[in-house]
């Protein structure tokens, strides 16, 4: 199952958003960073969340189904690349249709762009950028096995649910021991209060 | 050069045969939309043979010199047609073609916003604004290639069926007719201005498409952008046919006028297979994005027209979570549907923003997952 | 034009997308959206960052026209390719349109500034020294330096204010940043350094850290925290507010500010009380353990708990935790040293490594976290008012004749010790020190009470300062003088662990732009010292400072550049060319007094200086956050940087009663600023923190207090009272100052005027920038 992917651990990030800054210096999308960095506990405490693209593999790339142009193709290796220039139309599909609300667009250009797991770099054997300079390790780029080498016995999780659906994703993320085979929680469904949606 | 492995389109899941798609779209098995794709591909193409057929008066007009390319597009028209209908019978496609034909066809929208289509049609298709926002010099020089591309189509397809002639009462100029499906347009004098940009207008379009290809195969060989996950097949074979076929076309004038037609007939051959190979790989390859983008017109007349609804011009569907706007409450349906047309059942997220997606996220992973490094 | 009003208000393009999807201006406009890569052409120039103590490693990416265009993250074993967000944006600077390229004139402050030539401006600069020497007296004029130079720089300003202004008067920004730590450890230890590298945090299994913000002040110090961590270690933090480190950490003392010594005294009690001290260790390697032992037994947990506002239980468990722990470390920075007695708070902290016999070995040790780039080389070699070079006492006549004999002067042209830094600015005040040169600081923004910095600068009759951006100090000067960045020339820093790291030059600087170096060395020259200033590059100086080293404590003689590039940095003390340098202190049980023992310090509390009262209850601490750097002169004009932290804040507890964003006056004895509430439980209720690195009107430093610590010198930073209110609007931060006829350079200011909070301490998160 997982090869060489991105494991991310929020309980390590700082919120420092060197990640975001790393984003613009990849030679292709020079200035535009793809990453996506939130204080989900504001108010709270300085928590922080680091999102890349997960790289949906079950089902497929929900961005890439609901492209009412083909624009968005997903490598022999699950790597989910970023809409096709050519083809793209900008209709903004992908951009809500992500369960992690991974994707960007450009309306001036009519272009989505996101997370392509830095094809620039991994295709002459570097890591991401996000992930080769993140100075916490929450953002890691590698195997399991490697992972595994610097935090002796980290679990990961790669699948998530959204109300009844599972997602099952090539990104992973960190969780305890007791969680491995449980499904990290997506997010959805909301809870509510009188109706009104909390957290 | 990157070659980075094959990419597949995804394909969306298959539903049962016997499920209705959800909101009275036709069903959709794999089979069926096969089935429509060859039967428009073949009406499509039997429609242009006979529109050659009676075009060129009965075979008339027709020059059987260029039938390799009469043929080429035949097939052209089948790829073409067959191609179009599989990507409109997905989901996606589908809901928005149709959504975009309705605002198309509404008589009220028509009344309310009378330019705004061809004010769409001539920013998005014929001048591409929105490359300029990508890169000015992208911009210009795809500018160059359209234009020149939609000269030489415009020049060559008419002739290749035998629609257009040029006839010389005298036998050979320079006072010719140009006839269109056999009817008396204008005659021109083939010396003068009109006359000459009459018989060099694939001249112009070739040095048009020349710069703009050239353009672009510079980028390709050093923007570390256009090179990261570039592919021959995909990126540079589109780009090289271009360039020969426009090169063969100027050669062929350049050997009839200095070189008295030296190596006119391998160039002609030359010419013709580049050019039967390019309009063969039209449907397959990159340049399928010319079927394609017509597509941007149709979605953003769409949203705009959603927008424009009677009385509800400015709403916008809030973020359940934080209230900023997401789109149209019309945009926010389709995608809805076409999310549950693909069995992706977490299509009320699709009411959130993705903002709040990943903050909610967040605070479930802090709640339920870890607080903290443990 | 289409027919209705609403179709008009309508555009056809572009449409609609959700906030934080649909912008990318978070590029914050050059260069870095500008440049595209070539495929062909780069070469990568290995260097270190310019900015924090970590010293990370870093690859300048030069283009074929030889400019800086990107940066590479860079294996070195300090940071091992990880890089913070000031880092990675940190080669924006060379190439800036704001770059100071000609000297700046003028005669007095009611007129603008004129670009003139160089020739000119060093003319009028020593025409002034001359005057205002002649008139007053050597000591009226003042040389201030900074931690940011390169070693050889420090070295240089120590020296020319020696030799070439012969006057007193000299002292440097390290002065509001590490000299707590720096006396703490010379009184104990007889040597001023961190005693074990950062590798040996892998090694410890108790990591103590105390008043550093280490997510956002050294975030690629994080790794080696996370990693002790991942091996097992235990992980307290002692800091007024939860940040990144203190959110996860196994305990989180979050103290009352200006408490430290009295919360170390208690944890070192009860360690006493329970028998966890390491008798057999204090018997042989201390003296003064007593002494200590009777002082700490005034401080019970229960006193020290209602001092510091933290329950005594903590108290019991911090030590037992500490003290416990096979091997331990402690780590601190301005937290604890930016306090009137932030030598004692450090030297509490050394008592209580050594009473637990956690010191010298691997994985128990001891250490201070320079704040600049070259926070450590910088006090090393003589810009410090009471040092020479090697760290050599300017009071000592045995150091005095060494390097006079090295220098070759007489002995009595050698002036005394002078004063520090803040003290300076008020012998600006009362007129003692009439002219200044300034060389790579801000005190506009940096030093306490801004009020009193202003009327000292206003007072002087010549200020010139060294810049690349013309900084807040600068734009209140008469002759400024556009230097390097550190791009642009070469030279070695010293990083927190004392390892001495080489900086390489990437590119050559922009028309009109000298070095510090030729700088000095030409108003040396024409102050009629040209012989002993015959340096034409950094190298040159670099060996002279290996020799005014030779045999001191801080030893450098051993490191050459060459060794440097060979081995990715050496630590001194390093005698010798083939000696390894010394990464680790005290392994032979040996200190660097004359008698090898660490000499323990007594240690009494007392409160904060500026009184708490009715109508100054809280207390106001300030700090960094970690898109910006000290005085923010580069990082204010880096647009990525911008967008994360447009503006300061003051962060407050939700018992106030504040929204989020509500503007919120805090007042202080010095005066008062209206900034948006950032409200956030991660933060004591009487306490608020405002982050100091822009100017007035939104200056943290108009509201601290100007209280030193009678042995260090540095202001308490850390500690003021004060009180919030709310207000009708929020003081905007003003543009970056630049030079006349330039404006800020627009595309990175766009945010700058936003008038809401960031998210969270650290910035705006991506979504939130509009």
């Amino acid at each position: 199952m997982m090869g060489r992917t991105i494991f991310i651990d929020p309980g390590r990030c700082i919120g420092c958003q060197a990640c975001v800054s790393a984003c613009r210096e990849c030679d292709s999308h020079r200035g535009k960073s793809m990453i996506h960095l939130d204080y989900p506990d504001e108010g709270h405490s300085v928590a922080s969340l680091p999102t890349v693209c997960m790289h949906c593999e079950d089902p497929v790339a929900p961005c890439a189904e609901v492209c009412p142009a083909d624009a968005i193709l997903v490598t022999a290796d699950g790597v989910v690349q970023q809409a096709d220039t050519t083809r793209c139309i900008g209709c903004a599909n992908c951009v809500n249709a992500c369960p992690f609300g991974v994707p960007k667009i450009d309306l001036q250009a009519k272009l989505q762009m996101k997370c392509n797991l830095c094809y620039d770099r991994t295709a002459y054997g570097l890591a991401p950028m996000c992930a080769t300079v993140c100075p916490t390790g929450a953002l890691f780029y590698g195997t399991l096995d490697e992972l595994r080498a610097e935090r002796p016995g980290v679990q990961v999780a790669d699948s998530f649910t959204f109300g009844t659906s599972t997602v099952t994703t090539g990104v992973a993320m960190v969780v305890p021991a007791d969680k491995v085979q449980w499904p990290v929680p997506g997010g959805l469904p909301v809870v509510q209060i009188n109706g009104k949606d909390v957290r | 050069m990157t070659e980075p492995p094959q990419t597949v389109e995804p394909t969306a899941p298959e539903p049962e045969a016997t499920a209705p798609v959800p909101d009275g779209g036709a069903p959709q098995t794999p089979a069926a939309v096969r089935r429509r794709a060859l039967l428009a591909g073949t009406a499509v193409s039997a429609l242009l043979i006979l529109a050659i057929v009676f075009g060129s008066r009965l075979l008339r007009d027709f020059d059987s010199a260029l039938l390799p390319y009469a043929v080429a597009t035949v097939f052209l028209a089948f790829g073409v047609a067959h191609r179009y209908t599989v990507w409109v019978s997905a989901p996606g496609a589908r809901r928005l073609f149709r959504q975009g034909w309705r605002s198309f066809f509404s008589a009220a929208n028509f009344r309310k916003a009378p330019t705004a289509l061809p004010k769409m049609i001539a920013t998005y298709l014929g001048f591409q604004k929105f490359l300029g926002a990508r890169s000015h010099a992208r911009w210009a020089a795809h500018q160059l290639l359209f234009w020149g591309c939609v000269l030489a189509a415009l020049i060559t397809f008419p002739l290749t069926w035998g629609w257009f002639t040029f006839t010389s009462g005298t036998g050979d100029g320079p006072g010719y007719e140009m006839r269109i499906w056999g009817f008396k347009v204008l005659g021109f004098d083939s010396l003068n201005i009109l006359g000459w940009l009459m018989f060099h207008g694939l001249d112009i379009a070739a040095v048009l498409v020349i710069a703009g290809a050239s353009f672009f195969l510079w980028r390709r060989m050093k923007d570390r952008g256009a090179v990261t996950g570039q592919r021959f097949a995909y990126d540079l074979i589109p780009l090289i046919a271009l360039v020969v076929i426009s090169v063969t076309g100027l050669l062929l004038t350049f050997s009839s006028i200095f070189l008295h037609g030296g190596g006119y007939e391998f160039l002609a051959i030359l010419h013709m297979v580049s050019v039967v190979f390019t309009l063969i790989y039209i449907p397959f390859g990159k340049f399928f994005h010319i079927v394609q983008r017509p597509a941007a017109v149709g979605m953003q007349l769409f949203k705009y027209t959603s927008r424009r609804k009677d009385g509800a011009a400015e709403e916008l569907q809030a973020c359940r979570r934080c209230h900023e706007p997401i789109d149209t409450p019309a945009y926010v349906d389709n995608l809805r549907g076409t999310m549950r047309d693909l069995k992706l059942d977490f299509d009320e997220w699709a009411e959130y923003c993705p903002r709040c997606k990943r903050v909610l996220r967040g605070n479930a992973y802090l709640t339920h997952v870890k607080k903290g490094f443990r | 034009m289409t027919a209705t009003d609403r179709s008009r208000a309508l555009p056809l393009d572009p449409s609609v997308a959700p906030p934080g999807t649909r912008n990318f201006r978070d590029a914050g406009g050059i260069p870095a959206d500008r440049w595209h890569a070539d495929q062909n052409e780069e070469t990568l120039v290995p260097t270190h960052c310019c900015f924090c103590g970590v010293q990370c490693g870093m690859y300048l990416r030069v283009d074929r026209g030889g400019k800086v265009f990107g940066v590479e993250p860079r294996n070195h074993d300090i940071n091992r390719m990880r890089l913070c967000p000031k880092g990675i944006n940190a080669y924006q600077q060379v190439n800036h349109p704001d770059r100071l390229t000609s000297p700046l004139m003028r005669r007095n402050r009611d007129e603008e500034f004129r670009p003139v030539g160089w020739e000119e401006a060093l003319d009028h600069t020593v025409a002034e020294i001359r005057r205002i020497q002649g008139e007053y007296g050597n000591d009226a004029f003042g040389l201030l330096g900074g931690a940011s130079l390169y070693s050889e720089k420090t070295y240089l300003v120590g020296k020319f204010a020696r030799v070439a202004l012969k006057t007193k008067h000299v002292d440097y920004n390290g002065r509001l940043c590490m000299v707590s730590a720096a006396g703490a450890n010379k009184l104990a230890f007889g040597i001023d350094r961190a005693g074990n590298p950062f590798s040996d945090i892998l090694l410890t299994d108790c990591l103590l850290i105390a008043g550093s913000n280490v997510g956002e002040c050294f975030p690629v110090m994080t790794q080696y925290l996370w990693g002790a961590r991942d091996r097992g270690a235990s992980l307290i933090v002692v800091d007024p507010r939860q940040t990144a480190i203190a959110r996860t950490a196994d305990v989180h003392v979050a103290l009352k500010p200006g408490t430290d010594s009295a919360f170390f005294n208690a944890v070192l009690h009860v360690i006493v009380a329970e028998g966890l001290t390491d008798e057999a260790y204090l018997a042989a390697r201390a003296t003064g353990w007593d002494e200590v032992r009777r002082t700490v037994a005034d401080y019970p947990p229960s006193r020290s708990a209602s001092i510091c506002g933290v329950p005594e239980e903590q108290i019991v468990q911090v030590a037992r935790m500490f003290a416990g722990a096979g091997k331990a470390m402690a780590w601190h920075a301005r937290g604890v040293e930016h306090h009137s007695q932030g030598v004692e708070n450090c030297l509490t902290i050394i008592n209580l490594c050594v009473a637990t016999g956690n010191i010298g070995k691997p994985g128990a040790g001891y250490g201070t976290i320079t704040g600049q780039g070259n926070g450590q080389g910088g006090r090393e070699h003589g810009q410090k008012s009471d040092l020479l070079p090697g760290g050599r006492s300017i009071s000592n006549p045995e150091h005095r004749r060494q390097i006079c004999e090295i220098w070759g002067i007489e002995e009595s042209e050698l002036p005394p010790a002078g004063t520090s830094m803040m003290e300076m600015v008020w012998q600006m005040q009362r007129a003692e020190i009439r002219g200044l040169i300034g060389i790579c600081n801000n005190p506009f923004v940096s030093l306490p009470n801004y009020a009193t910095v202003k009327e000292g600068y206003d007072a002087l009759q010549f200020h010139a300062q060294f810049d690349f951006f013309l900084s807040e100090t600068a734009a209140n000067a008469h002759v400024v003088f556009p230097v390097t960045v550190w791009a642009e020339d070469e030279g070695v820093m010293a990083n927190a662990e004392a390892r001495v790291v080489k900086h390489n030059k990437a590119q050559e600087p922009p028309a009109g732009v000298r070095t510090d170096t030729w700088v000095m060395c030409e108003l040396a020259r024409r102050l009629g010292v040209g012989d002993k200033f015959a340096f034409p590059d950094s190298r040159s100086v670099f060996e002279e400072l290996r020799i005014a080293s030779a045999g001191t404590v801080n030893d450098y003689y051993g490191i050459t550049y060459e060794r440097l590039e060979e081995t990715g940095g050496i630590a001194w003390p390093c005698p010798t060319t083939e000696h390894p340098g010394t990464p680790r202190l005290f392994e032979d049980g040996r200190t660097y007094h004359p008698d090898g023992k660490i000499h323990l310090q007594v240690v009494e509390w007392h409160p904060p200086m500026d009184p708490y009262s009715e109508e100054y209850p809280l207390s106001l601490t300030t700090g960094r956050t970690v898109a910006h750097f000290l005085s923010g002169n580069q990082t204010r004009r880096l647009g990525a940087l911008v967008e994360q932290t447009p503006r300061p804040w003051v962060e407050v507890h939700p018992s106030h009663g504040f929204r989020n964003g509500d503007p919120v006056r805090v007042v202080t004895r010095r005066g008062s600023e209206v900034f948006p509430a950032l409200v956030t439980e991660a933060i004591r209720p009487d306490t608020v923190f405002v982050p100091y690195h822009w100017p007035v009107p939104t200056a943290a430093n108009a509201l601290t207090v100007d209280a030193l610590d009678p042995r260090s010198k540095i202001p308490e930073y850390k500690v003021c009272a004060a009180r919030v209110e709310a207000a009708e609007r929020v003081d905007e931060v003003p543009a970056p100052p630049t030079a006349p006829g330039q404006l800020a350079y627009p595309e990175t200011q766009v945010s700058r005027t936003d008038p809401l909070p960031p998210t969270s301490p650290q910035g705006r998160g991506t979504a939130e920038r509009s």
